[in-house]
């Protein structure tokens, strides 16, 4: 993105030099953290709408080039966030420690760390993740440096340089290209105000909104029984645990049960980030799409050895800008979900 | 992710200068501040109190103006706090932010929104949430505090950081 | 109310680095250490790309074949910059020109040492000084001059 790397036409170095698309139609969506839920809904919209039959989409990013926190600031009020503002982590540290308040800080410490470890494990299986860190442990994450208070150096995300590309394709363009895609069943979005801080949001309240549309849309009144995978935008392991239970996965202040439970374990009933997830891999303009993504292997089988058997329905999760939150729900089968 | 050795890069600095109007709102907000006055904005139809002051009320899509601007108590309570302790380039200077420092979301008496600020106090074991915080006027720190100014001047350094309120100070 | 009151005066000052890779170091290089301005042809359709890119825009094909191109070259098109901002490489008056170089198919925008707009004009000959001291960038090429 344009304050990540201070490049501008970016969408000519990635449509033309290295997609060939001379001439063709390209356009950049920016929208910061949801960029790529943005670029992956807005794909959709392309197919959906019957404007295009085939369309690729892009997200990118190359965070070694800039600096991700200093990027940040530069996309805030100029007058009354920049400048006390410290990029994401600042305010996401500031939502984990109301959410430790609230949930009691000792188990919720230990709940953040067993998100770590779940993820991290889960990157291992993926040859694409950025972090391969397979004998990771609770210790040694809640014994890492102390980056902003309650957040320590493990319970945050990397800066990744990276890149993801998903063709979507019309009914009759997508059996030309596969026996097996995955169908849309349907996006959501949902975008809060410009202040940040005008609510308390460390419960990310567009989650709710944005997740209780699409379900009532598509049927869903148990995501953990009726999503067979979910792929969460995670930037902190902290954000897991809220985001997850503002998703409706179980009520507030209860996730730190269901990874007791095992449910979003690999083996459990609803695995969330099998890909590892943003703890493992954060390419910024890339990493809303690369949930999508991973959402769409999962419904074609194709994730390898991260493979969740037996997947019909999968949900993608992008998060971002002040505090907004993107879904798309994909499935095995063409028809609708009930 | 790894680089690879001798890959050429080029390295430069982007230094862009910019104006931002602020808006009638946050115009007033800077003038009464110079009075030590912190002054919100209410929403005409909901009554919902803006801190800071803005022009519209995402709730109602109703505009506010200056003449909906009401003063609030300096005091606070405090809901969230960090302490920033990682290096980053403040892209405001181009140097590197100073670090640690206290980073606090805090709700202002009378206002119905949060605020983030700085905070004075780097050890995260003295916050409590809940507690009792206040804003800290430039003039009233010691004359060898580094973000000391004899006077107001209507502008964000006004109000360098909200500090934390003892318990007698309740 | 003064104006001050009503705008906020920021910055904006980031640090960067860009991989450019191995297409541009190898041209900033000629041109460095030779004095050299060296383009890339494309297997296709022959065009002479200079700056070098690895692929042909117009082919998709990757491009191997270097070919150095003149250090001389025709102006296409030339502006001069009067007005003085915060972010100008050099103390204005200067010249933009678009310069399509000897053997060259597509063309470069640089400058041109040559601020009367009266003595400027498309189709003029010009030629590339080079920096003294290269220190890989563009602006090894200092200047084009009129010939
Ligand atoms: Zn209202
Ligand atoms: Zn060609």
């Amino acid at each position: 993105m344009d304050h990540f790397e201070g490049i501008n036409f970016s969408e000519l170095w990635t449509g033309i030099d290295a997609c060939g698309f001379y001439l063709k139609p390209i356009v950049k969506i920016a929208t910061g953290g949801t960029t790529g839920s943005s670029l992956g809904i807005c794909g959709y919209y392309n197919i959906a709408s019957g404007i295009y039959d085939k369309v690729m989409v892009v997200g990118w990013e190359k965070l070694n080039e800039g600096g991700a926190t200093t990027g940040i600031i530069t996309a805030f009020d100029p007058v009354w966030e920049r400048p006390s503002l410290a990029g994401a982590l600042g305010p996401l540290a500031l939502m984990a420690n109301i959410y430790a308040s609230k949930y009691g800080v000792e188990r919720s410490m230990k709940a953040a760390a067993d998100v770590v470890v779940k993820n991290r494990s889960n990157a291992a299986n993926n040859e694409f993740a950025h972090l391969q860190m397979p004998n990771i442990t609770t210790d040694f994450v809640m014994s890492s440096q102390m980056i902003s208070y309650p957040l320590r150096l493990h319970d945050c995300c990397p800066q990744s340089e990276g890149a993801c590309a998903v063709i979507y394709a019309n009914e009759n363009e997508a059996k030309k290209i596969t026996d097996n895609p995955a169908w849309f069943k349907g996006v959501s979005t949902a975008h809060y105000y410009t202040f940040g801080t005008d609510e308390k949001m460390y419960n990310l309240p567009t989650a709710t909104i944005a997740s209780k549309k699409i379900y009532k849309k598509l049927g869903i009144k148990d995501p953990v029984k009726d999503l067979d995978v979910a792929e969460i935008y995670e930037p902190t392991s902290w954000a897991e645990l809220a985001w997850c239970e503002a998703l409706g996965f179980c009520d507030f202040g209860q996730y730190a049960k269901l990874l007791d439970d095992g449910v979003t374990q690999m083996s459990g009933e609803l695995p969330v980030n099998p890909s590892g997830g943003v703890l493992s891999t954060n390419p910024i303009g890339a990493t809303a799409l690369v949930r999508f993504a991973e959402a769409a292997i999962q419904v074609m089988g194709r994730g390898g050895k991260r493979q969740v058997p037996d997947v019909e329905v999968a949900m993608g999760m992008g998060f971002g800008g002040s505090l907004w939150t993107e879904l798309c729900i994909l499935g095995k089968d063409p028809k609708p979900l009930r | 992710m790894v680089r690879q050795k001798g890959e050429f890069q080029i390295r430069w600095r982007t230094d862009l200068p910019y104006k931002w109007a602020i808006g009638k709102l946050a115009v007033k907000y800077f003038e009464e501040l110079k009075k030590r006055k912190i002054m919100g904005s209410k929403c005409p139809k909901c009554g919902k109190m803006y801190m800071p002051p803005r022009g519209v009320c995402a709730d109602c899509f109703v505009e506010m103006t200056v003449n909906d601007m009401a003063e609030l108590s300096r005091r606070g309570i405090l809901e969230g706090f960090t302490v920033v302790n990682y290096p980053f380039v403040d892209p405001n200077t181009g140097a590197m932010r100073p670090f640690p420092y206290g980073y606090i979301i805090c709700k202002l008496d009378g206002a119905d929104t949060y605020l983030m600020h700085f905070c004075d106090e780097t050890d995260h074991n003295k916050f409590k949430i809940g507690q009792r915080v206040e804003v800290v006027f430039c003039d009233e720190l010691p004359k060898d505090h580094e973000s000391y100014r004899p006077e107001l001047k209507g502008d964000i350094y006004d109000i360098p950081f909200i500090k934390l309120l003892k318990d007698q100070e309740k | 109310m003064s104006e001050d009151k009503k705008v906020f005066k920021g910055r904006i000052n980031v640090p960067y680095k860009h991989t450019a890779g191995a297409y541009v170091e190898k041209f900033l290089t000629e041109i460095g250490k030779n004095r050299k301005i060296m383009g890339v042809k494309c297997p296709k359709c022959s065009k002479v790309i200079v700056p070098p890119k690895m692929i042909c825009f117009e082919c998709f094909e990757k491009m191997e074949e270097w070919v150095e191109v003149g250090n001389q070259g025709t102006v296409k098109g030339f502006t001069v910059i009067t007005h003085k901002t915060d972010v100008m490489p050099l103390e204005p008056p200067f010249a933009y020109g678009i310069i399509r170089l000897d053997g060259a198919d597509v063309d470069i925008v640089h400058i041109i040492k040559e601020s009367d707009p009266k003595k400027l004009k498309a189709g003029m000959r010009v030629e590339a000084s080079f920096y003294a001291k290269p220190r890989k960038r563009i602006l090894d090429i200092e200047y084009f001059k009129p010939i």
